[in-house]
């Protein structure tokens, strides 16, 4: 059974949730809520043809930022801001065993909530380790291996930037 | 339709074209004079700076000459470096186009002293219209209507009070040593008077270091439009109607018209008489243009300067005329006669022409330098473009940041302005921020599709603007705009790793293929990446 791919779109302040699962040849996405089967083609570099019930969406994608993105569609312009709420920076192999310390980094630039563990804990697999806000998001940066918790280098209030190493997950002693 | 009557080739005297010729330009103009030379087998030579290695010109020229670093002052506007240029590669002729060099006095002797045609008229024709008050000067031996007002400067606040009075108010304080608004004050009445005569002298003095100024009726709701006109070495003078180019920013034109909406056969041939007279006081050879105020509402007109040189706006005079002006001025630099008379030229159908910025119209038109990363440009009926980009250029701050001329002709003002509208709507200019928008809005107004046109339009429309809703966009417009984002995150997000990880690349298959991998890719890669734990 294969997951659906969410990610979580922030457009004039107001964030929402993308979810977009494959159907044969057709995209089947949701969102904010709004569920919808499109035919979808990537044309060149940066052009996306949607098809929505025979509509035609022929959308302009220059990409600002990994995650910022300006969006072109019938004469309007979108700054969308796109980010995956479980993507664990370093983790590029995560289904892999793990060696070596593991280093858990903040998605997007934001301000620290919570810290869910203390240094020395033993965590499993995709457990939470700090929350994160940014714009009005709530992002809980798990971590991708099991092990124990080496380094914590934020405390609640701190202000993070994006790519900055939150926590690092390593092998018991 | 016809445009004109049908053009016999004049065989009776015929110089030889030239070989060779040197653009001392860049941009869309360049690539329009290659355009010409294209069709009329000449070689053509074009000039660089080291921050236009890739441009259009040069990628279309034979043979291309870098004159200089990115500074115009010391690339575009070195006239040793241009004619050094000319002179190696064997050019016979030198194209200044608009702008730059093309009205410099100094660089058409230098093209002339080092034995090269220069492509516009004589030095001394330039010298004459390059200052405002021997062009007025010339006005008036040409019997031209001036703006009435004084000829000299004002000596003093007494004398500039009964001038006013003499002339009567409203009226236009502007620096003799003036150009581009300094120094220029609108005055109603007596009571304004000495403010403004203090202001617009102070101003002149810091602008021009002449603190000088003159007085003129004011034209109230002026129009600007200019007469076309041509001439050749053996006498002929013709002028080819007019373009109404009082949609203007900044003292700069942002669309021009052919015809004026005003579109009075009497007052076109009025202007283009008064315009070959002009031409005809100072011995004018090639393209030229003669700039009027029109009084709206009693259609008087007045001369305003004249260009001595091809104008941005030309292609509008093209489609309704149906002439290359370009072609043109090469076949009467070479010493040949013109190819039509007065009687060939007709006016067909209606022609608008929006100059494409790299400015953000929603930040105060602020330039938006940056590269090309897509275009989708407009074509198919009554479409013109005259471009200077392609996708990969480079929008560079060093230049006027025009990238392109859009230019449609209909048969009725009407069905140009649909057609404007259509073209606008298909174009589409990524990674650089351009006045498109503006224009898309400037043709849904209900004053500009009437035609009410004067100089005060753009800040008339500017505040209508200001307190008209915007269209908001679908909230399934919006959803979709999304979904394109998100995908393009992930398909970034996958490249990334595929290409760390060297393994066999979907992004390397193209088309339809690739295409339908935008969606089967996503799920491939999640469902190993982000199994549940």
């Amino acid at each position: 059974m294969e997951e659906a791919l969410r990610l979580r779109a922030v457009l004039d302040n107001h964030d929402c949730e993308v979810v977009i699962d494959k159907l044969d040849d057709i995209l089947r996405v949701t969102v904010d809520g709004h569920s919808y089967r499109l035919e979808a083609h990537k044309i060149g570099e940066i052009s996306y043809l949607l098809l929505n019930d025979h509509r035609v969406y022929d959308c302009r994608v220059e990409s600002k930022s990994r995650e910022r993105f300006e969006v072109k569609l019938n004469k309007h312009v979108y700054g969308i801001t796109i980010a995956d709420p479980r993507r664990l920076k370093p983790d590029e192999n995560s289904d892999r065993h793990q060696r070596g310390p593991t280093e858990i980094a903040a998605q997007m630039p934001g301000k620290v909530v919570r810290v869910l563990v203390e240094p020395g804990a033993e965590v499993e697999t995709g457990a939470g380790i700090v929350v994160v806000e940014a714009m009005k998001m709530q992002n809980e940066m798990k971590t991708p291996r099991a092990g124990i918790v080496l380094s914590l280098n934020v405390s609640p209030g701190d202000t993070v930037t994006s790519g900055e190493v939150l926590a690092t997950v390593g092998d018991k002693e | 339709m016809t445009w004109g009557k049908i053009q016999r080739p004049k065989t009776k005297s015929h110089s030889p074209m030239f070989k060779k010729v040197l653009i001392a330009n860049r941009g869309e103009i360049a690539v329009r004079i290659i355009r010409s030379c294209r069709e009329l087998g000449i070689s053509v030579v074009s000039i660089y700076s080291e921050a236009d290695a890739k441009g259009l010109h040069v990628r279309l020229a034979d043979e291309a000459v870098c004159v200089g670093p990115a500074p115009s002052n010391q690339s575009y506007l070195n006239i040793d470096a241009i004619i050094a240029a000319a002179k190696s590669t064997g050019a016979e002729a030198v194209h200044p186009g608009y702008g730059f060099l093309a009205e410099n006095a100094d660089f058409a002797r230098a093209v002339l002293s080092a034995g090269l045609t220069f492509i516009g008229p004589s030095p001394a024709a330039m010298a004459v219209m390059g200052s405002k008050t021997s062009a007025r000067r010339a006005a008036v031996e040409a019997e031209v209507p001036i703006v009435p007002g004084t000829v000299e400067p004002l000596s003093s606040f007494g004398e500039t009070k009964a001038t006013a009075n003499k002339f009567g108010y409203p009226v236009m304080l502007k620096a003799a040593a003036g150009g581009g608004g300094k120094g220029m004050r609108l005055v109603q009445g007596d009571e304004e008077l000495l403010s403004a005569f203090e202001t617009a002298q102070a101003e002149a003095a810091s602008a021009f270091g002449d603190s000088s100024i003159y007085l003129e009726k004011a034209v109230e709701r002026p129009r600007h439009i200019e007469i076309q006109i041509f001439a050749d070495s053996r006498g002929n003078v013709v002028h080819l109607g007019e373009r109404e180019c009082s949609i203007q920013r900044r003292h700069q034109k942002v669309i021009e018209e052919c015809p004026s909406p005003i579109n009075d056969p009497i007052l076109r041939q009025r202007m283009g008489e008064a315009a070959v007279k002009m031409a005809k006081t100072v011995n004018y050879l090639g393209a030229g243009t003669v700039e009027f105020l029109v009084a709206d509402t009693t259609r008087e007109f007045y001369f305003l300067e004249m260009n001595t040189r091809l104008q941005v706006e030309h292609p509008v005079t093209e489609l309704v005329t149906g002439f290359d002006l370009v072609r043109e001025q090469f076949r009467v630099a070479a010493g040949d006669e013109l190819s039509f008379t007065q009687q060939d030229i007709g006016w067909t159908g209606h022609a608008i022409e929006c100059r494409i910025y790299a400015e953000d119209p929603a930040n105060n038109f602020f330039p938006s330098p940056g590269t090309i990363t897509d275009l989708h440009e407009p074509s198919g009926p009554g479409i013109r473009l005259d471009s200077g980009v392609y996708v990969g250029s480079d929008v560079s701050i060093h230049y006027d940041p025009m990238i392109a001329k859009l230019a449609v002709w209909g048969r009725t003002r009407a069905e140009a302005i649909e057609r404007l509208h259509r073209a606008l709507d298909e174009y589409e200019v990524c990674g650089i921020t351009t006045t498109l928008p503006f224009f898309r809005e400037v043709v849904k107004d209900e004053e500009f599709q009437r035609g009410q046109l004067d100089t005060g339009f753009i800040e008339r429309f500017n505040s209508r603007r200001a307190s008209a809703p915007l269209a908001q966009p679908t909230k399934e417009e919006t959803h979709m705009a999304i979904i394109a984002a998100a995908l393009d995150y992930r398909n970034r997000q996958l490249k990334v790793r595929q290409s760390s990880t060297s393994r066999s690349n979907s992004w390397k298959l193209s088309g339809r293929h690739a295409a339908l991998n935008v969606g089967r890719s996503i799920t491939a890669k999640t469902s190993s990446k982000w199994r549940k734990p």
